[in-house]
């Protein structure tokens, strides 16, 4: 993954634009998988990613590479336009995923495969909602552990540590919903 | 179902991640390609969410509204009331009396001091006039700073100004020397009708270094002394009347012995309610020309150096003055508009948290 995304803010203004796009066109996706992971309603999903590119592309200028990784500031901006979407909605929306498309998963994929990941799916159901936010950080926007410290503001083995104690959960929760 | 491995479960997650739609994707390329451009697709707060808000979530915008909204009331009513007192000290020191103006002043308590000297036959005025037009008497006092070598001449002109008003030189000195030796001093009386022009005309020979002018009341004693040579005039005539009456010696002697002392009475208030027209009519001015000092150069010689650095020192000292009028109103505000908006974040992070539980 590209780590250097963004240029100092006493660059050219191109310069800047362009580390943004390069920023966005690495993320877009991460960032909607994310979201959407965090919100389990699609359109509230676009709404809130497009929203944290706008911040973000506001914000541009104010990025301090000293402070962390392009990415990592990039997700802190998501979190919280999706935190806020959460809070206005005035409900309390779990960390879950949307019920998985088995059918766009391959050809290849087998029944077993399916099945698997039904339980997965269900297993995340049942996790506390700040463990499935870092799951859905490491493995659906594909964070490493340092920008997911970042992004939670959290040090870098405290956050390895709950993502392990999150894994260790999950991976129960799989047993017994097996 | 066999027990997950790790692969196996990091492979499973990583098929479950949600894709944006293709659509969604293409539209949002667009809107970077064009620099994410404004948009009102995501709700802002309006007046039927406000309302929806629990009132608890209110408390901390109104309440922090209602402390700008009195900080800037306050701000206001001292700054009005500190402009009410200024020009009410203002108006002690105009000389400009008219009907109305003093109605409600308190008249001075004059001493009527009894005087032999004076014209005993001035006539007094009409009591209505006297009441429909109060007496005041003024005096004012200005010191001009001026160069040594320019005191004869500005000596010269508080003459010429003295006599273009009609007014009376009672008392002059003038001292030649150096700066701080040498100086005037005039002691003037100007009728009060030109008092103005006068004041303006001493004010344009040299730089007024001081001036002050004031005002007092004499209407009561005025009245009181007319009315009384009103009643001494009456008794003369009752005396006078008396006296074609008389018949024996001893009765005329009597009239006449009280003639002599109301008529002596009588001259005492003519002279007396002459002196208050006097004073009324005329304004006493006393008059300083000085020498040395902070002004002195800057009367009638050329503007220089030091009158540069006192008017860049003046310049400063208002700005500075503006500036911490400034920062006295505009720092409570922007402390609390700080404060408020350190609350804010706090309690936006806190709610963060709480959403995720």
């Amino acid at each position: 993954m590209e780590q250097t995304l963004v240029a100092d803010a006493k660059d050219a203004p191109r310069e800047a634009d362009l580390a943004f796009d390069r920023l966005y066109r690495s993320s877009r996706d991460d960032v909607y998988a994310y979201v959407a992971g965090l919100l389990r309603d699609e359109a509230a999903a676009e709404e809130v990613t497009a929203a944290a590119f706008e911040r973000a592309y506001r914000k541009r200028n104010r990025f301090d590479p000293q402070r962390g990784e392009p990415r990592a500031w990039l997700f802190g901006i998501a979190r919280n336009a999706a935190l806020d979407e959460l809070r206005r909605r005035g409900r309390q929306t779990e960390l879950t995923t949307e019920p998985a498309d088995l059918d766009s998963l391959g050809a290849h994929e087998g029944a077993e495969h399916d099945e698997r990941r039904l339980t997965v799916s269900a297993a995340l159901e049942r996790l506390q909602p700040g463990e499935r936010e870092l799951i859905a950080l490491k493995f659906f926007a594909g964070l490493n552990n340092a920008e997911i410290a970042q992004v939670l503001s959290l040090s870098e083995s405290n956050a390895g540590t709950k993502l392990h104690r999150a894994m260790t959960k999950l991976r129960e929760a799989c047993d017994g919903t097996a | 179902m066999e027990p997950l491995k790790d692969d196996q479960l990091i492979a499973d997650l990583r098929a479950l991640r949600p894709t944006p739609h293709p659509q969604f994707a293409a539209e949002l390329d667009n809107r970077a390609a064009a620099g994410f451009p404004r948009r009102s697709r995501l709700p802002r707060p309006s007046l039927g969410r406000l309302r929806a808000l629990p009132p608890r979530r209110l408390l901390l915008p109104a309440g922090a509204l209602a402390v700008i909204a009195i900080a800037i009331t306050a701000v206001v009513v001292a700054t009005n009331q500190t402009e009410t007192r200024s020009g009410s000290g203002n108006l002690g020191l105009l000389n400009l009396v008219d009907e109305g103006a003093v109605e409600e002043a308190a008249p001075e308590a004059e001493a009527v001091a009894p005087s032999a000297t004076g014209a005993a036959g001035a006539e007094a005025k009409p009591f209505s006039q006297t009441v429909h037009h109060r007496a005041v008497e003024r005096a004012a006092e200005i010191t001009l700073a001026a160069t040594p070598e320019d005191v004869a001449d500005d000596a010269t002109r508080v003459f010429e100004a003295v006599h273009a008003n009609n007014g009376i030189v009672m008392r002059s000195s003038t001292q030649e020397g150096r700066a701080g030796e040498a100086g005037a001093t005039f002691e003037l009386l100007i009728p009060s009708a030109r008092l103005g022009d006068a004041m303006a005309a001493f004010s344009d020979i040299d730089h007024v270094r001081a001036r002050h002018e004031a005002t007092a009341d004499i209407t009561a004693p005025t009245v009181s002394a007319a009315e009384l040579l009103k009643e001494s005039r009456a008794r003369i005539d009752s005396l006078l009347a008396q006296l074609e009456a008389t018949e024996t010696e001893e009765e005329r002697e009597a009239v006449e012995a009280e003639l002599r002392h109301e008529r002596r009475h009588a001259s005492r208030l003519a002279a007396q309610l002459t002196h208050l027209h006097r004073r009324a009519d005329f304004s006493r001015v006393s008059l300083q020309i000085e020498t040395g000092g902070a002004d002195e150069s800057s009367g009638g010689g050329a503007w220089g150096i030091d009158d540069a650095l006192h008017d860049a020192g003046h310049v400063l000292t208002v700005a500075a003055a503006v500036i911490l009028i400034a920062l006295a109103v505009l720092g409570p505000i922007a402390l609390i508009a700080l404060l408020a908006w350190l609350t804010h974040r706090a309690w936006l992070r806190r709610e963060r948290r709480r959403v995720l539980g």
